[in-house]
């Protein structure tokens, strides 16, 4: 579903080069779910972006379904979020000016689809969340766990391919936090590939697979990590 | 289109948004009515008096002494000998006024002697035999005067001729089915006058707003004014000789009597010259409206660049999420696009209104004449053009946000 090789990601300055991510491979499978883990600063969320598309990269190779990205226009890398990708944020991103419902239709809006199926979507989602006894409400007359859980049923109105969520419940306390991560769940069940960038280890565990992404590079749990080899494997198991 | 979710956007702008409506509305009513004054007041500077103005000019000549009518009269006629003789005059006359003038006699004119109201006014011109020549007028019917019927006139002789020369316009308002040749009306006697010639066009000497609407509704009675207080001698040279002429004419005026005054600076005109200073006011106020139009639209232009801007830099995160969920560049251009369309739609509505209700007003306080909608249409077009123009460089900004802008804190 989505393949990076030697993918690199460099911000350039007069001065310097910051290398971002760094000869990057990741390969994550139809229908997998994927938990990306690492410290700050270490590239989770710029990996993040490349995978939905919002940004660009310097070098290397995605396929995202099959696709080559790197060629692709702006209109055709807007359709593909659009129709393939679902985000989540750690902040929820929601649309403040707009109640839930036209939330919701945000993207079904630019997908050019008809109002019937939009309402049809849009009702759906915000049942599966539990909210739609709440459409008519702002962001803003929300709690956090709610907020999050119309971002979720704005992804799932969608009914996106690939679910991208960055620190799904970073902002949410721990019972707000069960209940987004069984909504991931439920939604990962449902056959959509799932990946999601965390700090929480217990998170992580409820995922299929652990990546963690230290200095730009990703690093396959389920693999023997490269450190390891050079024999310092208590020091890098305590750095994660 | 995605109006809807636009409108409620709106609503939680309602200061800029209303704002911005409002100066919209207010630039359409000011702009509607200030271009309904600027085409009134531009759309006569180029009618035509019906005389032959490349030709004409006029000697503003004023007595120096305190002759005796008598005395004025003959001198008057030598005068206009004397103007007839020099080279390249095809010929003069002598007369109280020329049109364009800014001033001059209005006779009430009556079709019954002892009727109360009267029938419509004219201008009043006297001249000569050689009136309608010299000015190139146009006899379309009847006939000129004649010498004998020309007399000297005091200034307060208030007897009528009982010949009369009148324009087509007086002619047809007398008279609407077309009969006035032959026919009599009173002016400033109870005793009735006969139209023996019409003219096809001489404008009145007033360039007033009063007399618009009968600009053209003038009449020459055979007299020439003996008044001390000064003659306007209206000289028609021959074509392309009108400068050498005005040079030379109040010289050779001196040599025949040296007891008048003729203003080296206004006291010779040219036709140009007389249009020029006609309308100079009207022109001034078209030019003032002009200004008061641009710098409204300027202004409004700008209110909507930089409320416009104001919100991009206020959205870049939320363009940031429109993008991050699939809106191309087109979409975020053709969003702001929209929103400034209704925007600007709620305010050409209300300025509509604004506009007619000015026009209302200014018809009842003012005078002024009911202003065409096609006014009001075309200032509608103009604003929600104004307002897609200034639009367009915020709106393209806020297309080139990147999506990445989701990820970004506030």
């Amino acid at each position: 579903m989505l393949k990076m090789t030697h993918l690199s990601k460099v911000y350039r300055t007069e001065v310097v080069e910051t290398y971002a991510l760094r000869d990057f491979n990741i390969d994550v499978k139809e229908g997998e779910f994927v938990a990306v883990m690492g410290p700050s600063g270490s590239g989770k969320t710029t990996f993040l972006t490349i995978a939905g598309l919002l940004e660009s990269f310097t070098g290397g190779e995605y396929l995202l379904d099959g696709v080559d990205v790197s060629n692709l226009g702006d209109n055709a890398r807007s359709k593909i979020r659009n129709e393939k990708i679902g985000f989540v944020f750690q902040s929820f991103n929601l649309i403040p000016d707009l109640n839930v419902h036209d939330n919701v239709e945000v993207p079904l809006r630019y997908r050019g689809m008809k109002s019937a199926e939009r309402q049809k979507r849009i009702q759906d989602a915000l049942e599966r969340v539990g909210l739609a006894s709440r459409m008519k409400h702002y962001p803003a007359e929300l709690s956090g766990g709610q907020q999050q859980r119309v971002a979720i049923a704005r992804a799932l109105a969608g009914s996106p391919r690939l679910l991208l969520a960055d620190e799904p419940t970073g902002n949410l306390d721990t019972q707000m936090a069960r209940g987004v991560m069984e909504l991931l769940e439920e939604i990962h069940r449902g056959g959509a590939t799932i990946v999601m960038v965390t700090h929480d280890p217990e998170l992580a565990t409820r995922a299929q697979r652990s990546v963690h992404v230290i200095d730009g590079q990703a690093v396959d749990i389920a693999e023997e990590p490269r450190f390891h080899a050079r024999g310092d494997r208590a020091e890098a198991h305590a750095g994660a | 289109m995605q109006i809807q979710p636009i409108v409620a956007a709106l609503r939680h702008h309602k200061a800029g948004t209303v704002l911005i409506a409002l100066q919209i509305a207010l630039t359409l009513a000011i702009v509607c009515n200030a271009l309904f004054i600027i085409h009134q007041r531009v759309a006569h500077l180029s009618e035509p008096t019906g005389v032959d103005e490349a030709n004409l000019f006029v000697i503003v000549n004023q007595w120096a002494d305190q002759s005796s009518g008598e005395q004025i009269d003959a001198q008057m006629q030598a005068d206009l000998a004397t103007l007839r003789r020099l080279p390249g005059v095809r010929d003069a006359t002598a007369s109280n006024a020329y049109p364009l003038l800014g001033g001059g006699w209005d006779d009430l004119i009556m079709m019954k002697p002892d009727q109360v109201q009267k029938t419509t006014d004219a201008s009043v011109y006297f001249g000569d035999q050689h009136f309608i020549d010299t000015l190139g007028v146009k006899l379309i019917a009847g006939r000129n005067f004649r010498a004998d019927e020309i007399a000297p006139m005091k200034p307060r002789d208030s007897s009528t001729p009982p010949v009369v020369i009148v324009t087509k316009a007086l002619a047809d308002k007398l008279y609407p089915d077309g009969s006035a040749l032959g026919k009599s009306f009173y002016a400033m006697s109870a005793t009735p006058t006969t139209i023996i010639g019409i003219v096809e066009r001489l404008q009145r000497s007033e360039v007033d707003t009063w007399s618009a609407p009968f600009a053209y509704q003038a009449l020459i009675w055979p007299r020439r004014l003996d008044g001390s207080f000064g003659t306007y001698y209206i000289v028609h040279a021959r074509p392309g000789e009108v400068a050498e002429v005005m040079h030379h004419a109040p010289k050779a005026l001196y040599a025949q009597d040296r007891m008048r005054i003729i203003d080296p600076k206004d006291g010779v005109l040219s036709f140009a010259e007389i249009r020029h200073r006609a309308y100079d006011s009207d022109r001034g106020t078209a030019i003032l409206m002009g200004i008061i139009c641009a710098v409204l639209l300027v202004i409004t232009g700008a209110g909507i660049i930089g409320l416009t801007s104001f919100w991009v830099g206020q959205r870049r995160k939320q363009i940031g999420i429109r993008r991050a969920l699939g809106a191309t560049r087109r979409d975020i251009l053709r969003y702001f696009q929209t929103e400034n369309l209704l925007i600007a739609g709620a305010g050409v509505v209300l300025g509509a209104i604004l506009a007619v209700g000015l026009n209302l007003w200014m018809m009842l306080q003012l005078a002024m004449d009911r202003m065409p909608l096609a006014y009001v249409l075309v200032g509608i077009i103009v604003l929600l053009l104004l307002g897609q123009g200034a639009v367009f460089a915020p709106a393209r900004r806020a297309s080139r946000v990147s999506p990445v802008e989701a990820t970004r804190s506030v």
